[in-house]
């Protein structure tokens, strides 16, 4: 069994510990895993070709997200799925597609035009982030028109949501083969467990909504930024293949994840299940 | 010496097959589906990879051939044969090949040892009984069980194709036979060990290394894991797994002595053996059949009646059957038969009628509770579904 990882390299103090256990639990299993970093290499596209039985897309950039289209397209298995980890990257479409599957969304509104939101700062605070991209980074609230003057508009659509305060508290919902579990971060945390953050039972509404991201879109392993106002829980962003910092066993769990996936490849099954295995 | 082997399966092909093979006899097999006495007929050869340690090695089984089971005569013809006959064709299907054995063994002037290789304790006697009523008279002829310890995970290739199919298996090749059941000399089988005080021997590996592989199975489900080598590193599971081996172990011990019961290292080396990950073997193929496995004398009742007899409360092998209540497998017909069962009449009720414990039963009430309380730390989900298993100590999380 080969796999290939696509990664970010980091330096060596920043290594993603989670994703370090899977690595070795793989190995111990016999799988050759081999790292890659498409940062540091020069691709020739006539010479892509697949090498192993199973590509996994850790790294979120764009040339990571570049070379895993160029092995899809030469016929690779990708996990998640190249067309799914390129879609989440767009929020438009990605957002669009949690309201179609009845998964609450804040308001969300896109436009070219930065100053035409104005309007609708009469009823609060917009979130504005960048379309593309699915990291909390660079989220700008904006609560007065005057603010809109610096958002850049020469940067594809402006994507607005309506702002719901998370009260310094990011709840992260992870989802591993139909597994789902709930890690709360300090956004603004000191200290280092701050910043792993801690375990929370997730509640009903949280599973459903992690079941459904998972059908809508077809994947198994994902992450999902929630807020909770009032009785909803709504999502701000779908993370494919995120760090699952805070699960319990997570690296035991991802690993089982991809080595499951990497087997029903080479057996000519459906590279995921629909659930896993203690989805019910 | 010509051995007729009934179902050529995991076991029958993985394990019997090849030790008959090593051992020096011609290998003949009985087969029902045509796809695989034609297979073997064109091929006439196949692969057993015994995996483990971090190293494959592949065995080939050659000069091998098939009878179809829809050809009596063929099948009669070889038993008159034959100096062994061997079964692994599953305890459910050994009613419909004992009126070939009848007849075979009809024409037979010589006794003839049927050992059946269904991993159960009663399938000789079972099979002995079937022949019985067939209108013949058994007791020339030798009916023994045989308990298989190797653990075989997968069958690759195709029979319809010409390559040969693979076994996949771990190392071991200890076979346990029951000596009062043999007749005339014993046949020659490498591996084989012939005891006679053979319930001892099926019960330690039905209460050490069964109990443990279902508790992984069942517990590496709730947990949401998709093979036994992954669910037995998680290490609350690896925790549970032991203890439950080790309350079986005790109730042996109490029983039948040290020498049947083993010690600690007997425990750590069945949790290297399903550590093995070149076996792929998953938790669908362990957990399958769960209420089968519940039964009274098997892998998880048993050996926590034979341990509470010993005075040791056995918490982790109730744990095991109050996780295996939840066991659901979509091609498992048995586990929606479980399922509603335990929605319509509570878990008490569906664990007395399949294993044979009451209500009021201490074993009973901490199966039920047990179960209870897994149901009040997965009942998060909405519409049917449930939520992970996340402490298997504290039932809870959070």
């Amino acid at each position: 069994m080969k796999i290939g990882v696509l990664m970010l390299k980091y330096p060596s103090d920043h290594e993603s510990s989670v994703f370090s256990g899977v690595i070795r639990f793989l190995e111990s299993w016999d799988v050759r895993v081999d790292v890659i970093y498409p940062e540091d290499m020069v691709i020739h596209l006539s010479e892509v070709r697949p090498e192993h039985d199973l590509y996994v897309l850790k790294s979120r950039t764009e040339m990571a997200l570049g070379l895993a289209g160029m092995l899809h397209a030469a016929g690779a298995a990708v996990l998640n799925p190249y067309p799914i980890s390129a879609m989440l990257r767009d929020r438009i479409t990605t957002t669009r597609m949690l309201m179609a599957a009845g998964i609450p969304v804040p308001e969300t509104i896109v436009t070219a035009r930065p100053e035409k939101l104005a309007s609708l700062l009469s009823t609060g605070p917009l979130a504005l982030k960048h379309f593309r991209g699915s990291m909390a980074r660079g989220i700008h609230v904006v609560w007065d028109a005057e603010e809109l003057d610096g958002v850049p508009s020469n940067q594809g659509p402006v994507y607005a949501q309506r702002f719901l305060t998370t009260m310094g508290i990011m709840r992260r919902v992870y989802a591993i083969s139909g597994q789902v579990f709930g890690v709360r971060t300090e956004l603004y945390a000191a200290t280092p467990d701050g910043k792993a953050g801690e375990a929370f039972t997730v509640t009903p509404a949280m599973n459903d909504i992690a079941h459904r991201v998972a059908g809508a879109f077809g994947i198994e392993a994902f992450g999902l930024d929630v807020i909770e106002d009032g009785d909803t829980v709504y999502v701000v962003d779908v993370h494919s293949f995120p760090s699952f910092k805070g699960v319990p066993d997570a690296a035991l769990r991802l690993a089982d994840h991809i080595y499951h996936a990497c087997r029903r490849v080479m057996k000519g099954e459906p590279m995921l299940t629909g659930s896993g295995g203690g989805a019910s | 010496m010509k051995a007729l082997v009934f179902g050529p399966g995991h076991i029958g092909c993985g394990f019997a097959g090849q030790l008959l093979h090593e051992s020096g006899h011609e290998l003949v097999f009985a087969a029902r589906d045509p796809v695989v006495v034609d297979h073997f007929n064109r091929v006439g050869r196949y692969r057993v990879r015994l995996v483990g340690q971090g190293k494959a090695q592949d065995v080939v089984v050659d000069g091998v051939r098939a009878v179809s089971t829809r050809e009596p005569e063929r099948v009669m013809e070889e038993i008159a044969g034959a100096g062994l006959i061997t079964t692994s064709v599953h305890c459910a299907n050994l009613p419909s090949i004992a009126p070939l054995i009848t007849e075979g063994l009809r024409r037979r002037k010589e006794p003839l040892n049927v050992i059946a290789f269904e991993n159960m304790g009663t399938a000789a006697e079972c099979l002995r009984r079937f022949v019985a009523e067939c209108g013949f008279e058994t007791s020339r002829h030798g009916f023994s069980p045989a308990m298989v310890s190797r653990v075989m995970s997968e069958r690759i290739g195709d029979p319809a194709s010409s390559e040969p199919l693979t076994f996949v298996g771990d190392h071991a090749f200890e076979t346990i036979v029951d000596g009062t059941r043999l007749v005339g000399p014993i046949p020659s089988i490498k591996g084989l060990k012939v005891v006679h005080d053979f319930e001892a021997w099926v019960q330690r590996k039905l209460f050490m290394f069964s109990a443990g592989h279902a508790t992984t199975a069942y517990l590496g489900f709730l947990k949401g894991y998709h093979y036994i080598h992954t669910a037995i590193r998680d290490p609350e599971i690896r925790e549970a797994v032991l203890s439950a081996m080790r309350e079986g172990q005790q109730g042996l011990k109490a029983r039948y002595g040290p020498e049947v019961a083993g010690d600690e290292s007997s425990l750590q080396e069945i949790v290297a053996r399903f550590e093995n990950a070149a076996l792929n073997d998953s938790i669908d193929r362990v957990g399958r059949e769960s209420l089968r496995k519940l039964q009274e004398k098997d892998r998880l009742v048993g050996p926590a009646k034979l341990a509470e007899e010993a005075g040791v409360s056995p918490e982790k092998l109730m744990l095991g059957v109050a996780a295996a209540l939840f066991y659901c497998n979509q091609h498992d017909p048995t586990c929606s038969v479980a399922r509603e069962e335990i929605d319509s009449s509570g878990p008490g009720k569906l664990l007395s009628e399949v294993s044979g414990l009451n209500p009021e039963n201490t074993l009973s009430r901490l199966a039920v509770d047990t179960y209870s309380q897994l149901v009040a730390s997965r009942g998060m989900g909405s519409e049917g579904s449930e939520g992970p298993l996340l402490s298997l100590d504290r039932f809870f999380w959070a």
